[in-house]
């Protein structure tokens, strides 16, 4: 009975072609706004918690007052040599991170530039730390004294090194900590809200470059991220509990999905950063609300006497408050189909440009769809009041 | 004695299908526009009844509170005073939910089309149908077929954009009927429309009438279609100046033309007669006229049946047996002198009665008159 019912919403959204390619463009493009700052946003913070993504390991510790990557704070090495005894740990290794005295500076003809700060990762070379291949294939490279590799990602502006040629990159005359230095290869992080560029060292060269990290004793006995690697046949859950239990409390025990939370949970909420796209979103929002409201107000607008003459047969008030909804609906979907795709296409093209990674997650589509409908359900019930008024008495 | 009542004789209220419900009951109905200082009173104690299977037509310049009538007892207004009962519900107070079903139940045609541009004329007229739950085969066939009867075969599935204004307003008016309303309110339904099609507009509506007893009250000022009407209800100023039902009043004409005095008036002063004689009802025994008394009426038998006495000092002779069609007290009217006979009822009549003052009020009025009055007192001699 139901699926024979007229389908007035659809007929009188698409009667006019012309109306309806603008209330889709106008849609779409509110939709090609919002997701444009999902994109920025998830961009922005997938490239702060890219070096966690880089990382091999199951589980990760770091020091308990370790509140975001950049902040130094470490913890004893003692901690990963417990977590390599714990049942369910295959191995353990320390990661080593610099960036307040990691100083990169440029020399020509004996004098430097006056240098920017860059990340420098330090680890043993044996360990299994990485995932790209191009590092794994490089470490030997990094068994010479004073020696690291780049990230080609590095702001070109502060560190703005010949990248296509190893061998003129390793002729760059460069001070690290001012210690010379030689990038003998190059590979692939980027950068972040706090970090300009990478270095990756050996923890040997690590110890010598930055020797102050510690004020007495082995400079590679605080460290910044501990790895550990699960045996097969264990659970995560259950190790992770175990090593809560044999390590002291100053360190963090977390998992992959965690470690990357907590990250991206302090740049959205303890940054301004959440707020400003939770702005660009909401203006976005704002523009989507307005022409939905003026394109289902104007359609009802035209259409008064018809309305009136509906409510005259004896439709009841909730038929035109369904009516409007379903409008809304088709409205929705109709300018969200082609802002996505406009979107998927402006992605594309801002990843070729920026370097940041914009891809389309299922959650921040479904941010967007849910976003869009809220707005055109929203900007509908604004309009339908318009509709209710429509008076049968003044027909005859 | 009768007893005389204020219901006027061409109100039909004593014609045949008296007894049939009544769709639409106003009593005592005012209506106002506006608020406080602005207040007008648009309808002025408005009484109308209106029965099962009944076309009625309403005119009246415009600004005459025929529209604001029509609008209350469709229920698009809400009742202020008095008392409006529209197929037996009371629309003074009621609820949204009563009003909404009472719609239903009702066929609204508008002098603007109000079809949806996006929806075709078959769609156009489902809306109507499947709100009020039909079988959909049975709605596709009689939607089909009503649109057919109004010539719109070819255009079935036509948008409104592709039609004539004549078309459209076909159009609306088969969504007007497709629900088998049991009322349906019209504003010049047939205004847009050729002669050919207003007819074939008008026809159908007395067939829903005779067929389905659907009531029918519409506003128009189409002479053309008047024939189909069972009541011409006309207002000016707020108020129903006169109600009349059509063959009530072509069955006193009738009557009347049966006495020798009026039958060579022309239709409308018999007409105009009509309007002015009043319902007098009694019950068998009652002396409707007694002999010596000073004349004041004279009687037309509309149902029922009458002994005339005449008393010739001794006794009481019976001289006639009246019965309905047949009139009498016309002897005193003319010739000024007392009751000449004595009239008793034999059972439950209904008598229409003219008054002494109207009665001779049409002579004066009516040259003709006077000269075929003359020329029936000269052919009595």
């Amino acid at each position: 009975m139901f699926s024979r019912r007229t389908p007035l919403a659809w007929k009188n959204l698409t009667h006019d072609w012309r109306k309806l390619a603008a209330a889709t463009a106008g849609i779409a493009f509110a939709v090609l706004l919002m997701f444009t700052q999902v994109g920025f946003q998830n961009a922005l913070f997938d490239s702060q918690v890219k070096v966690i993504d880089d990382l091999q390991g199951d589980i990760f510790l770091v020091s308990r007052a370790k509140y975001t990557l950049a902040a130094e704070k470490r913890f004893s090495i003692s901690r990963v040599h417990q977590a390599r005894s714990c049942m369910g740990v295959s191995g353990a290794y320390p990661v080593y991170s610099e960036l307040t005295t990691s100083v990169l500076r440029e020399m020509t003809q004996g004098k430097g530039n006056r240098g920017y700060p860059i990340r420098s990762l330090g680890f043993f070379l044996d360990d299994p730390i990485f995932k790209s291949p191009e590092i794994q294939r490089q470490v030997n490279r990094l068994r010479a004294p004073g020696t690291a590799l780049f990230d080609r990602k590095s702001k070109a502006k502060r560190f703005d090194f010949p990248k296509k040629d190893d061998l003129s990159l390793a002729r760059q005359a460069l001070e690290l900590s001012g210690k010379k230095v030689s990038l003998v290869g190059t590979f692939s992080l980027g950068t972040d809200f706090a970090h300009d560029g990478n270095l990756i060292m050996s923890s040997e060269n690590f110890a010598k470059f930055f020797p102050h990290r510690k004020r007495f004793g082995d400079p590679l006995s605080i460290v910044d991220i501990g790895i550990v690697h699960l045996r097969d046949g264990f659970e995560i859950g259950e190790v992770k509990n175990m090593l809560t239990k044999t390590l002291e409390k100053d360190v963090h025990i977390l998992t992959r999905e965690e470690f990357r939370a907590v990250e991206i949970k302090f740049w959205d909420k303890s940054t301004p950063i959440g707020t400003i796209f939770l702005a660009g979103k909401l203006i976005g929002f704002i523009v989507g609300m307005v022409i939905c409201y003026q394109v289902i107000f104007s359609d009802i607008a035209d259409h008064m006497p018809e309305f009136a003459t509906l409510k005259a047969m004896g439709y009841p008030t909730r038929y035109f408050i369904r009516l409007i909804i379903v409008e809304a609906l088709l409205l929705s979907l109709v300018g969200f189909v082609p802002g996505a795709i406009a979107s998927r296409v402006l992605y594309g093209w801002l990843s070729g440009q920026t370097g940041l990674l914009m891809s389309m997650t299922v959650s921040g589509v479904a941010f967007v769809y849910a976003s869009t409908v809220v707005m055109c359900v929203a900007s509908g019930m604004l309009a339908v009041r318009k509709l209710l008024a429509a008076d049968p008495a003044t027909l005859f | 004695m009768t007893s005389q009542t204020t219901i006027p004789a061409t109100s039909g209220a004593f014609a045949e299908g008296m007894h049939l419900p009544k769709t639409v009951k106003v009593e005592n109905l005012n209506h106002f526009f506006g608020q406080g200082e602005l207040r007008k009173q648009a309808l002025y104690t408005n009484n109308l009844e209106v029965r099962r299977g009944e076309i009625v037509i309403m005119t009246g310049p415009s600004g005459s509170g025929k529209t604001t009538l029509l609008t209350l007892i469709g229920s698009l207004r809400s009742v202020q005073e008095g008392s409006l009962r529209v197929l037996g519900n009371e629309l003074c107070g009621a609820d949204r939910d009563l009003i909404v079903q009472l719609r239903r139940e009702m066929g609204f045609i508008f002098q603007a089309h109000n079809l949806f541009e996006s929806l075709t004329a078959y769609q156009n007229v489902n809306m109507a149908a499947e709100l009020v739950g039909l079988d959909p085969m049975i709605t596709e066939g009689r939607i089909k077929s009503l649109l057919t009867r109004l010539g719109l075969a070819d255009r079935i599935h036509y948008k409104p954009n592709s039609l004539s204004g004549g078309q459209k307003q076909r159009v609306a008016i088969a969504r007007g009927l497709v629900h088998k309303p049991k009322l349906i309110l019209a504003d010049e339904p047939t205004a847009a429309l050729d002669e050919k099609s207003g007819r074939e507009v008008v026809t159908l509506f007395q067939e829903l009438a005779r067929d389905e007893g659907c009531t029918i009250i519409m506003v128009t000022h189409d002479n053309r279609i008047l024939d189909v009407a069972d009541r011409i209800v006309n207002m000016v100023d707020g108020r129903i100046k006169s109600d009349v039902a059509v063959q009530e009043t072509s069955v006193i004409c009738e009557f009347l033309k049966g006495f020798p005095l009026f039958s060579d008036l022309s239709p409308t002063t018999l007409a105009e007669i009509a309007d002015q004689m009043m319902v007098h009802e009694a019950v068998a025994g009652d002396e409707v006229i007694r002999q010596g008394d000073a004349g004041d009426l004279f009687y037309l038998i509309r149902s029922g049946s009458v002994d005339v006495l005449i008393d010739d000092g001794q006794q009481r002779k019976k001289v006639a047996e009246l019965k309905q069609g047949q009139y009498f007290g016309e002897a005193a009217l003319i010739t000024d002198e007392p009751r000449n006979a004595t009239v008793v009822a034999k059972e439950k009549s209904v008598f229409y009665a003219l008054d002494k003052e109207e009665f001779q009020a049409v002579l004066a009025t009516s040259a003709t008159f006077e000269e075929e009055l003359r020329q029936a007192l000269f052919n009595r001699q």
